[in-house]
């Protein structure tokens, strides 16, 4: 059978990386005493994937995984489970069983929600704050500097970005929300939104990402874009 | 430290999870009023494999009242973060400054570290020197190998703790906290600590040097033993144990169960230092092996366990314990690995038995190249041995191995380095004389060379290191004597780093100054190739009037005092004496399971039960 299931990521962990998250995955389920479906060769590993990765320093509300089991387990037991095996900074909010045929969550997924935090070194308003969030809405073109595997080299991302809205700022921290385009091709990064914020007001500074929501498409039980 | 400061530290760094804390098992306590930080002067990835810390850290913080945390040396990028931002080091459990703690103790591994000691110090606003350290700061102590030769760091730390920590860890806490209590000074709690069995305290010594050179100590105060002795756990099956092991996020280097099947080596192999400062050997019975091995895997979800000692394969119980191990294991697909096999001692059914789970490297250490030089170092182990055990591994599906050896040994020619060349040919020609349906392919014999250190506490601490120059002219004799051997791959370990290495290791307390120059010339992690500062270190040695061709390329009189020798490690010196004697005539020793050596002189039977 496969379990679908979602956990947070706070910012007591914020900073594993993908890879870290997998092994603390792995282990914990081994802790938790889980009837792993194993992969078959030499070096047999449980059957795990990710709906998507998660990069290192952003919290997460949920983030989406698939795993194979051998027996039955109801999906409050594997919640209860997996929970009392996770260290600190990762829970697991909700789960679900996957019937039979059920696609790839990888496949399913076109989107990505979140609450971008800049932190300036000048004063920002919420009023400045507004005019960049519309600026870049309004553009065809918002060109950022974008590390590709073949270097860096400039890229367009107004496509990718779906819906940006200002929430506020005070004291030097900027609040965003921004909903991004995110399949298994790629899709808007919280990082190159964040930069192309700062162009557009005029100031430097660092960011923290929150990602709120994974959208999916194709399927009620898991959360859509609208 | 607020989240906002430590969020931006870690945005800086290349590899923040070596500072977040919260891995899985990691200790958390509301109620405490002792603060002890467990200090690993390397980054994080080599600190967490370390055993002893990983035993220290639940030994501690099982005490009642007692919160252990760990801090380990920052990497490059995060000691300049914190200097940017004016921050303290901090700990990984609750992100304190050292500042903040009644001890910290530092876990010294090898030599090479003490320079990322004082960074660690240096962050945490604490002064290098114990005579500059008033009462407001914590008592910093050091405990570890190297601490059988404590004087190149004796100015530095307030006391050094010699030998097994288990029990010697928690009677400082109590000592410390008791003078905390009473609010006794510094002074009245060194004291106190030097009445403790296995604490040397080295403000209370005062080496003399004439001409250059050491010639004695003068202790300075009746509450200080003559010789502080090392202190020697007896049962490892009742010490507290590892209890719930850390699990890290990050891949660390040694990255599973850890189980220690015994302590000390019976083998008297002349060079190695672990060999005599281990002693006596303890096993621990198998029953607790098997118990300990099931309770690590449940409580840390490891896929892998790793048998630890000097020598595994010399564990007296070990064709019991392998298999049912294995066995056990093999259910909950978890495999085993045994670090350090004896050549002589490896038996074929072990081998195909751990096949069965899955295949690690195979590595045999026959550390010289001739039977000559085989005999000299004592390491009992033939030609035949060798040959014996890889045909079993190629037979048993293994298509590569790793051979471990030394050079710049003492006593060594020329025919003694091309000697290492004839045997990785020998073990070549095992693999591809089996018939091809009964062999791998890909066939490997990576040969790892490193150049020989002379260490105190052994045979050999009287000998000089073989020269820069020298060493680089065998490792190329050595190079051109593998070519045409199939499948070989050579491994050099740099040399210049064991010049230092052999410097600090036979060194005496005028390094302090050497030590604080070099790393205000900015050594940092000096085991790491890309940080090794050779020319600072030049610099460092001139400006304290000193050479390093004196401390590693100059041959001892074999009465002459050594500074190491105000501690008491054990091992006697008349015995070591008897075993570079024999050394030189290429007799060997016998291990000491089949017959007392002596080792141990007039204490044997205080100390020894094998």
């Amino acid at each position: 059978m496969k379990i679908i299931a979602a956990f947070e990521k706070t910012k007591e962990i914020s900073y594993t990386s993908h890879l870290d998250v997998q092994r603390t995955l792995q282990r914990a389920f081994r802790r938790a005493n889980l009837p792993l479906a194993f992969s078959k060769g030499f070096n047999p590993h449980p059957k795990l994937s990710f709906a998507t990765a998660l990069a290192t320093g952003y919290t997460s509300a949920g983030e989406w995984i698939e795993v194979e089991l051998d027996k039955e387990l109801t999906p409050e037991e594997f919640t209860e489970r997996v929970n009392a095996a996770l260290p600190g900074g990762m829970r697991f909010v909700s789960a679900f069983v996957a019937e039979d045929g059920f696609p790839t969550l990888s496949k399913l997924l076109v989107a990505a929600k979140y609450v971008v935090t800049l932190y300036t070194d000048a004063p920002v308003t919420t009023e400045d704050l507004r005019a960049a969030v519309d600026a870049i809405m309004q553009s065809d073109e918002v060109i950022v500097e974008k590390k590709t595997k073949s270097g860096i080299r400039p890229a367009n991302i107004r496509p990718e970005i779906l819906e940006a809205e200002a929430i506020s700022a005070s004291d030097g921290t900027a609040i965003v929300a921004v909903v991004g385009t995110l399949n298994a091709a790629g899709g808007l990064r919280a990082e190159t939104f964040a930069r192309a914020l700062f162009e557009r007001l005029s100031v430097n500074g660092r960011f923290t990402a929150h990602r709120t929501a994974l959208c999916f498409e194709g399927s009620d039980r898991l959360p859509r874009l609208r | 430290m607020d989240d906002r400061t430590l969020d931006l530290l870690l945005s800086r760094v290349e590899k923040p999870a070596r500072y977040l804390g919260s891995e899985w098992n990691m200790e958390r306590k509301e109620a405490y009023d002792f603060r002890f930080a467990l200090c690993f002067p390397d980054v994080y990835e080599i600190g967490m494999s370390h055993l002893g810390s990983r035993i220290l850290y639940r030994v501690l913080n099982d005490m009642e009242g007692v919160y252990c945390e760990r801090c380990y040396a920052p990497w490059t990028d995060m000691e300049q973060a914190l200097r940017e931002l004016g921050e303290p080091l901090f700990t990984l459990e609750t992100k304190s400054p050292l500042k903040d703690f009644d001890i910290v103790g530092f876990s010294l591994l090898y030599e090479m570290c003490y320079t990322n000691v004082l960074t660690m110090l240096d962050l945490s606003g604490i002064p290098f020197l114990a005579s500059e350290r008033g009462e407001s700061y914590p008592l910093i102590v050091a405990g570890g190998p190297c601490t059988v030769n404590p004087e190149p760091i004796a100015e530095i730390v307030d006391a050094i703790l010699l030998g097994d920590g288990e029990e010697l860890e928690p009677e400082l806490v109590e000592c410390v906290r008791t003078a905390k209590r009473e609010g006794i000074s510094k002074v009245g709690l060194l004291e106190r600590l030097a009445e403790i069995d296995g604490v040397y305290v080295p403000s209370f010594y005062r080496p003399v040097y004439e001409n250059g050179r050491y010639v004695r100590t003068e202790r300075l105060d009746p509450h200080a033993p003559e010789h502080p002795r090392r202190r020697v756990v007896r049962d490892l099956d009742t010490a507290k144990y590892i209890g719930r092991q850390l699990v890290p996020h990050m891949q660390i280097v040694h990255d599973r169960v850890a189980v220690e099947v015994m302590r000390g080596c019976t083998r008297g192999c002349r060079f190695c230092q672990a060999g005599y400062i281990y002693r006596p050997v303890r096993e621990r019975r198998k029953e607790t092996l098997l118990t300990e091995t099931r309770d690590l895997v449940t409580c840390t979800g490891y896929d892998e366990v790793s048998l630890l000692s000097l020598s595994t394969g010399d564990y007296s119980e070990l064709h019991e314990l392998l298999p049912r191990i294995i066995d056990d294991m093999a259910e909950q697909k978890v495999s085993v690995s045994l670090p350090s096999l004896r050549i002589d001692s490896l038996l074929k059914d072990d081998l195909e038995k751990m096949q069965t789970v899955r295949k690690g490297g195979l590595t045999f250490a026959p550390e010289a190249g001739t039977q000559r030089m085989r005999d000299v170092i004592n390491k009992n182990v033939t030609e035949e041995d060798l040959l014996r055990a890889v045909t079993d591994a190629f037979t048993a599906g293994w298509c590569g191995v790793k051979l471990y050896f030394m050079i710049g040994l003492p006593t060594e020619t020329d025919e003694d380095i091309v000697g290492i060349a004839e045997l990785a040919r020998k073990v070549s020609n095992a693999f591809y004389r089996l018939p091809k349906y009964k062999r791998g392919s890909g066939f490997r014999v990576t040969v790892s060379v490193s150049t020989f250190v002379p260490k105190p506490w052994t045979a050999f601490q009287w000998c000089a290191q073989d020269r820069q120059e020298e060493i680089v002219r065998k490792q190329q004799l050595l190079k051109a004597a593998l070519k045409g051997v199939r499948g070989a791959e050579l491994h050099c370990h740099p040399s210049v780093l064991s010049v230092l290495e052999a410097v600090f290791s036979r060194g005496d307390r005028r390094l302090t100054g050497v030590l604080i120059d070099a790393y205000e010339r900015g050594c940092r992690f000096d085991s790491w190739a890309e940080h090794f500062k050779p020319d600072a270190w030049a610099e460092a040695f001139e400006r304290n009037g000193l050479t390093m061709d004196e401390y590693a390329h100059r041959t001892r009189e074999i009465d002459e005092p050594l500074p190491w020798e105000t501690v008491d490690a054990l091992v006697k010196p008349a015995y070591l004496k008897r075993e570079w004697a024999r050394a030189q005539e290429a007799r060997t020793t016998k291990d000491c399971r089949q017959g007392c050596n002596g080792c141990f002189g007039e204490h044997c039977e205080d100390y020894c039960r094998v």
